[in-house]
């Protein structure tokens, strides 16, 4: 569905995409992480025909971006992350006339337009004025406005930003939705494990590169792979810590305030082995755990944590 | 084939007719005229009354081109306000970049702005018909004048309209947008006569077709309109006539003849409108546009 290719966007001499390249299989959910500055919306925009790139190809549905314009637009709806609404403008009137801009008949607007309100949830709200909807009626109304053409592929540009927790489980329900109705969707964010409930593949971007990119599965597993343990301890902390120093292939990552984060880069046996000797060694141990396989510390090591 | 309305005139007329803003702009457009109007009859009445054999009636026809040249100044003022803030407008509510994804084309975006600022400022002149239609009624003017009145409005509509849409897609924000257009307005109403004016300081002895820059002038139409309507004259007319062919130069000489000279330079501003309506939808085409810092102006020709 979407291919994007040594994608690359200058602005003067900062480069905020750097050769991302990309293959979205059609009716994927696919996520879009990354921190602040990373280059989501650059590449989202870019995809959309908001921006031009620098370098690369980006091919929609089989087209390229530049040929085909206005078919490639009918392919594509976007909910920006930062969009307004028109005041003295009726809900219903608001949906008449992107219909409109995209050539469509009166009469289908109008019975999609019902149909796509009551899928947002906005049934009730069809005579309200756009400028009175609460921020997140609004973000739903822009979801229900992107659709209205029938888009093969959906845009979302962190979609949640903004929205009350309630706010976002109907969104991730929506989009839930959506995907189970066959709609290839790209979701931006910066919260990982709000994509990772609902997304079937998820890229991870930081300072303009994809840095991981694959099913949720096998990021997942990328997860499991983990070699941090957590060690909690009762005893004496002083010397636990050096006797953990002293094991070959044991690193210390941190020490708390009974607990030490070590990482140990061995099989199951091996840890075995090096319990027995802690406790041989007078450790009182309470716990012995590898780190839950969180995507955020996974997310953290990939991006450096760092904003830029 | 049934002709479908552009969207963006329909949108924002719609919002338009629920503001606020174009009742008071009646109001205010409808008072400026009256006050115009209510001048001019008192200067009417003390000439008549100074010659008390005249009549009255004869010197209404004066109330057509007071009110006119009014109508005029208010429509070259208010529509470039309109144009400039329409795209810039969208960029500040943060609509504009929705809009570019839509089917819609740049072209059929900057036309839809046009079409309606256009269609809000013929309001208002339609609402200024009756007072106007005292001049014809009563002045004995011929109405086929009133047609051609409208369509120098819509001329000019046409042209400060593309002038503020200009300055709207290469301006991130309304204000400055408006303040762009005045600058761009009055350096095309004043760059035309530099050719005229260098020819005669210099003292050359033909003004050869320096004349010809005048065509793109608005205000110089609009001279030769309002003096064809009053004297069946004309000021350029006037020139042909006092100066001999070899003293300008040979298309002038012909196409300061008559009438001509308007149709021509109506042709001649339309161009120039269009010229900008173009340079308008190449700025906002993202696929075009160059990162969006650069500034262009494009000056009279
Ligand atoms: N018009 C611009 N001119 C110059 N630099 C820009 C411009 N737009 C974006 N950038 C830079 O490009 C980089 C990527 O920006 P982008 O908006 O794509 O980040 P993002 O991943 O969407 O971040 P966020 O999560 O905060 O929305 C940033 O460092 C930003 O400063
Ligand atoms: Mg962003």
């Amino acid at each position: 569905m979407l291919y994007i290719e040594d994608l690359t966007k200058n602005y003067g001499t900062f480069t905020a995409v750097n050769q991302l390249s990309l293959h979205i299989p059609e009716g994927d959910l696919f996520g879009f992480v990354g921190p602040n500055g990373a280059g989501k919306t650059t590449t989202i925009r870019i995809v959309c025909g908001l921006l031009r790139a620098s370098a690369g190809k980006v091919r929609i549905g089989g087209m390229a971006l530049e040929a085909g314009k206005r078919n490639r637009k009918r392919l594509i709806g976007y909910v920006p992350d930062f969009f307004g609404v028109y005041d003295n403008l009726k809900v219903r009137e608001y949906m008449d006339f992107y219909g409109s801009m995209y050539g469509m008949g009166h009469r289908d607007i109008v019975k999609l337009t019902d149909d796509l309100l009551e899928l947002v949830n906005l049934t009730d709200k069809k005579e309200f004025y756009v400028d009175t909807l609460s921020r997140g009626m609004k973000q739903r109304l822009c979801v229900a406005r992107a659709l209205l053409h029938n888009p093969k592929l959906l845009i979302l540009d962190e979609p949640s930003s903004g929205l009350d927790p309630g706010a976002r489980v109907e969104m991730k329900e929506l989009l839930k939705n959506l995907h189970s109705m066959g709609k290839t969707i790209v979701i931006s964010s910066h919260i990982l494990s709000e994509l990772s409930e609902m997304c079937s593949s998820i890229g991870i971007m930081n300072r303009g590169q994809l840095v991981a990119a694959g099913r949720m599965e096998d990021i997942m597993q990328m997860l499991a792979g983990g070699n941090r343990i957590h060690v909690c301890i009762s005893s004496d902390m002083e010397p636990a810590v050096r006797f953990l120093k002293e094991q070959a292939g044991v690193m210390v990552d941190s020490v708390r305030e009974n607990e030490v984060l070590i990482s140990y880069d061995r099989g199951d046996e091996e840890i075995c082995v090096l319990i027995g000797r802690m406790i041989q060694s007078g450790i009182v141990l309470t716990g012995f755990h590898r780190e839950e396989g969180s995507l955020e510390s996974l997310f953290m090591q990939l991006t450096g944590g760092g904003d830029r | 084939m049934k002709l479908k309305l552009n969207p963006i005139v329909k949108k924002d007329m719609q919002v338009a007719a629920r503001s606020m803003r174009i009742s008071w702009g009646l109001l205010a457009y409808e008072a400026v005229l009256a006050l115009a109007f209510m001048l001019a009859i008192l200067v009417i009445q003390e000439d008549v009354s100074y010659s008390s054999y005249r009549n009255i009636y004869n010197y209404l026809i004066y109330l057509f081109p007071v009110l006119a040249v009014t109508q005029v100044c208010i429509v070259a003022l208010i529509v470039p306000i309109i144009t400039a803030s329409s795209i810039s407008g969208e960029k500040e509510r943060q609509t504009f970049d929705i809009m570019l994804t839509t089917c819609m084309s740049p072209f059929s975006i900057v036309l839809g702005k046009m079409v309606s600022a256009m269609i809000r400022i013929l309001f208002f002149v339609a609402a200024s018909m009756p007072v106007m239609a005292l001049a014809f009624v009563v002045g004995g003017l011929s109405w086929s004048l009133l047609f051609y009145f409208l369509l120098t409005i819509v001329l000019l509509s046409i042209f400060s309209g593309s002038v503020g849409i200009f300055c709207s897609a290469f301006c991130k924000r309304s204000i400055t947008a408006v303040i762009l257009s005045f600058v761009i307005y009055f350096v095309i109403f004043a760059l035309p006569f530099l050719p005229v004016l260098f020819a005669a300081i210099l003292g050359w002895d033909s003004f050869g077709e320096s004349l010809l820059f005048l065509l793109f002038d608005p205000v110089v139409f609009f001279e030769e309109f309002f003096m064809h309507i009053i004297s069946e004259t004309s000021i350029l007319g006037g020139v042909s006539h006092a100066f001999t062919k070899d003293q300008v130069g040979f298309i002038t000489y012909h196409l300061a003849q008559g009438k001509l000279w308007m149709f021509v330079s109506a042709a001649c501003i339309l161009l120039l409108s269009f010229g900008f309506m173009l340079l308008a939808a190449w700025k906002i085409n993202p696929l075009h546009a160059s990162s969006g810092r650069k500034r262009k102006t494009k000056g009279a020709e």
